[in-house]
């Protein structure tokens, strides 16, 4: 590595982590707005742009609002159970699309995987609204998780995929020759190192069902409503600080779950994984 | 369970630990909900329409918590009512524009006028024409269109919806406006300087604003959700609102005017109905038995901003509230001149087409 | 593409390469028959209604073609291409921002990257109204971009930027951003470090590895995040209302309306398949250009 290369490589990589510093910094500047504007004190029960005063009263009452706090509980659920579902079979529909025998499965399936994200939540609210009454199924929680998979399965879908193309295809047939079966070799040699396309994807799932909205409007009941459903009515009479208040406990909440769990995985496997002996 | 693999806890199983805890949660959702012992209450409503207290307080006197599930858009109501799967609202809270077509398509039950106090309600908000008779609603709050300007920027007053949208071209002004999403209130003002009624109005009358109003959405900004904010650092100087918004607006900023233009003008009405498929009316009759009484009304005034509709309101106000007279659309306001918006099929889609038009001409 | 039980068929050791095919079957099968039951068969509504007849809040079936004929006006299809060039502006912008934190990321030892990527993905983890209703107050005149703006000498007075495509842009951008880097991230963390290594051993520059050996290899991520961003920003509802102060009509909401406002199932059903069809028949053209897809050889 000669010296002149050398330092353009060290330039171009100081710049690359400025960017990634302003980065960071544009993406946490409204995180740390709404955490701090929810001890604002508002004006008249309301959310103010400018700071008005000091306040822990909005805690306390996002938590006495049921109606609030019922809807914050229903998101966190439905959310998570969505992101299980759309793991599991986004992973299963982003593997198919690159690794399944036919083409024109595989076209059909892109087809599919698309048109999930081409059709606007609008259309898909009012048709499931309409299909669950023709069907006679009653809406609740199951219907909720069922209607904002989609999205969620086609992201991770799509995602897997990336990471499918990018693996070594002699991977699986080495596993193969080796005398492994087919999902053995899935299992235990693909997945692994589809492991950070999955974990990734499975974060994403869970935030876009968190934040799903038109959807999920359509699908509210009386014991089933969830916070960006509250939140985007509030803005009809404007927000009081109290939905800033539960919006950041839900992250609290939600960072130190992550973290949580972070910490477990390294703490119990301190060891990096060991290999697969063959049987 | 755990189990291990080359002596290490297997990452699958780790992943099955963590999940264990949300998922005994999520299960509990899962498994059909057998309704309280107590008896339930369910309400669609907008978000924050009912103060935290009443409702303990309710809650404590009945034994009863209300489940509130909200909604974001008045159409949003109507497809949730018109659909099977809206059952299980008992009490719903529809604007006055929709109460006719809700009706109409018999998503609300007659209200037993046996079983409600009305004698507290201001005689002027029942009876009125967008539920004669009071047959299927009862008035919760209502509220009022006008103009909340700067006089300054504007260089004068506003008296008229002429006024305003001579306002709304001049420099200091244009480019510094708002007008609302809802298309009877964009095109109303329009139709009331040409004579017309908005209720009455046809398909001609309203596409004959169109240019009209295509030609003011230059000076537009915006046309989303009131923010007093704007209002209040000037990034806005002239924008249709209703009081309570501006009153919001006026606290931060008091320069700051508030007029209901002539020669009409609106009132809207959100109302208390009971849905055609309640499972709970008596309770829901004992809900709204409790909160029509004057005290609470005071009491829900004074949180959501929106005046209540009983008699006598104003005088009941606690002392420091403050600016108390906007609350009610402050002094002058000619009640008789005023009417309510009621959604009509054959001319809805005509000014919604005029509003979505007017939109894009101000995004052009 | 070779078919991968190729391999199977010769070995001696036991498995039949039907049982290699049935889970490949499995594989496809399972997210097939859910969204089938989810998402196709609720769908197939929108295209019966969008045939029928309108009337106000309900639909008389039946077959006309007057649906499609007022969704092809002038004033809809104006609205459909300004949400094309909405949507393709917003994209390029996203991934110009996404490409250098992601590459900036790949670039690290693996044991940083985990949490270098967490931060970028960290913020998500609350509400998205919340946050674009923060943008609101950060980007209100007299609030804290404006403060900061007038303080580093870029901006001298007011900040008017609320309500303008600008805003809009920001928030696009803003919160399509973790959705662009992690499939780039993904594709460049896997470029093997030899190939970059061989490059440079030719004498090639920083810059010209760059350009000829990472960006090539880059483009599956490129692509799956062009499509991830660039296809549901044709159908954003939210950012234009909130920041944008709610002018010009996006499709989005132009369909909402239909459906909400006006209750028109029908006209609304028309539409959402338009739109369906002219996106579908977009994105099968970019495949096929970009050749995005294809698989990386090692």
């Amino acid at each position: 590595m000669s010296a002149p290369s050398g330092a353009a490589r060290r330039a171009g990589g100081a710049l690359l982590g400025l960017w990634y510093m302003l980065t960071v910094l544009f993406l946490f500047a409204p995180i740390v707005t709404s955490i701090v504007y929810s001890f604002n004190l508002g004006s008249l029960n309301k959310q103010t742009s400018a700071f008005t005063g000091w306040t822990l009263a909005w805690f306390a009452d996002a938590w006495n609002n049921n109606s609030l706090r019922h809807a914050v509980e229903i998101s966190l659920t439905a959310s998570f159970w969505s992101a299980i579902v759309a793991v599991i079979l986004g992973t299963c529909l982003g593997f198919a699309l690159v690794r399944h025998p036919r083409p024109l499965v595989r076209r059909l399936l892109s087809g599919l995987t698309y048109i999930l994200l081409i059709v606007p939540e609008t259309v898909i609210g009012v048709s499931l609204l309409l299909f669950y009454a023709v069907t006679r199924i009653r809406l609740g929680m199951p219907t909720l998780v069922a209607g904002i998979t989609p999205l969620a399965i086609a992201v991770t879908a799509l995602i897997v995929r990336a990471g499918v193309l990018t693996l070594d295809r002699r991977l699986e047939d080495a596993a193969a020759d080796l005398g492994a079966v087919r999902w053995k070799a899935l299992w235990f040699v693909v997945l692994p190192h589809l492991a950070p396309a999955v974990l990734a994807a499975a974060l994403m799932s869970y935030v876009f069902s968190f934040d799903n909205l038109v959807i999920s409007s359509f699908l509210t009941t009386p014991s089933i409503s969830t916070l960006p459903v509250y939140l985007y009515g509030s803005l009809q009479y404007g927000p009081s600080p109290a939905v800033y208040a539960a919006a950041t406990s839900v992250f609290i909440f939600t960072i130190v779950l992550v973290a949580l769990a972070g910490l477990l995985y390294r703490v119990v496997l301190r060891r990096g994984p060991r290999p697969v002996r063959p049987r | 369970m755990l189990h291990f693999r080359n002596g290490q806890i297997s990452r699958r199983s780790l992943l099955q630990l963590m999940a264990a805890a949300p998922a005994a949660a999520g299960l509990s959702q899962l498994l059909p909900t057998a309704a309280n012992a107590a008896g339930a209450l369910n309400i669609f409503s907008w978000p924050d329409y009912f103060s935290t207290d009443d409702l303990a307080a309710y809650a404590k006197k009945s034994g009863v918590t209300p489940n509130i599930a909200t909604y974001n858009d008045d159409g949003a109501l109507f497809s949730k009512l018109n659909s099977p799967a809206g059952a299980g609202f008992d009490i719903v809270i529809p604007s006055s524009g929709w109460i006719q077509q809700l009706a109409a398509k018999n998503l609300l039950a007659p209200l037993d006028h046996s079983k409600i106090d009305f004698s507290a309600l201001d005689p002027s908000l029942l009876n009125r024409d967008y539920d004669p008779g009071n047959k299927y609603s009862i008035p919760k709050d209502w509220g009022l269109l006008g103009v909340v300007y700067d006089p300054d920027a504007v260089g004068g007053e506003i008296k008229t919806w002429q006024d305003f949208f001579d306002a709304g071209a001049k420099p200091n002004v244009s480019g510094k406006v708002r007008l609302t999403k809802d298309a009877g209130e964009t095109v109303g003002p329009a139709l009331w300087l040409a004579g017309k009624d908005w209720n009455t109005a046809t398909a001609d009358d309203i596409r004959g604003t169109a240019d009209f109003l295509k030609g003011f959405a230059k000076h537009v900004k915006t046309f989303a959700g009131f923010d007093p904010a704007a209002l209040a650092s000037g990034a806005i100087v002239l924008a249709q609102a209703n009081q309570s918004a501006a009153r919001g607006a006026i606290q931060q900023n008091p320069k700051l005017k508030w007029v209901v233009p002539g020669p009409h003008s609106e009132i809207w009405v959100d109302s208390y109905a009971i849905a055609a498929q309640a499972e709970n009316s008596d309770q829901a009759y004992d809900f709204l038995n409790f909160f029509l009484s004057p005290d609470i009304q005071v009491k829900e005034t004074e949180y959501i901003g929106y005046p209540a509709a009983i008699a006598g309101l104003q005088g009941k106000l606690s002392s420091d509230t403050k600016n108390a007279d906007l609350i009610f659309g402050g002094a002058g306001v000619d009640f008789a001149s005023l009417t309510s918006f009621i959604v009509n099929p054959d001319t809805i889609d005509v000014y919604q087409e005029v509003q979505n038009e007017v939109q894009a001409a101000a995004g052009a | 593409m070779a078919d991968s039980t190729n391999s199977l068929v010769s070995k001696p050791a036991g498995r039949s390469p039907a049982a290699g095919r049935a889970l490949d079957h499995l594989l496809a099968a399972l997210p097939a028959l859910w969204l089938l039951v989810v998402f196709v068969a609720p769908l197939g509504f929108t295209l019966v209604f969008s045939f029928g007849h309108s009337s106000f809040g309900g639909i008389k079936l039946g077959f006309t073609l007057d649906n499609y004929a007022q969704a092809l006006s002038g004033f809809y299809l104006e609205s459909f291409l300004r949400t094309i060039q909405f949507a393709v502006s917003g994209c390029i912008l996203c991934l110009l921002v996404a490409y250098p934190a992601a590459l900036f990321i790949a670039r690290q030892p693996p044991t940083r990257r985990t949490p270098l990527l967490l931060l970028v993905l960290v913020p998500y983890f609350t509400s998205f109204l919340i946050r674009v209703m923060s943008w609101q107050i950060i980007l209100a005149r007299g609030g804290p971009a404006e403060f900061a703006l007038n303080l580093l000498h870029l901006l001298n007075g007011p900040l008017d930027v609320l309500d303008t495509q600008t805003a809009v842009f920001i928030g696009l951008v803003y919160a399509y951003l973790p959705i662009a880097v992690v499939p780039i991230y993904l594709v460049l963390a896997r470029i093997p470090q030899p190939l970059i290594e061989a490059s440079r051993d030719l004498g090639g520059s920083a810059l010209q590895t760059f350009w000829h050996v990472i960006l090539p290899l880059s483009r599956p991520g490129l692509a799956t995040a062009a499509l991830l961003t660039g296809v549901p920003m044709l159908g954003e509802l939210v950012i234009p209302v909130l920041l944008g102060g709610d002018k010009g009509v996006l499709m989005g909401m132009a369909i909402s309306q239909q459906y909400l406002a006006t209750q028109n199932y029908a006209l609304g059903s028309a539409m959402a398949v338009l739109v369906l069809i002219a996106v579908a028949v977009m994105v099968a053209l970019l495949v096929r250009l970009t050749r995005g897809f294809e698989e990386i050889s090692a």
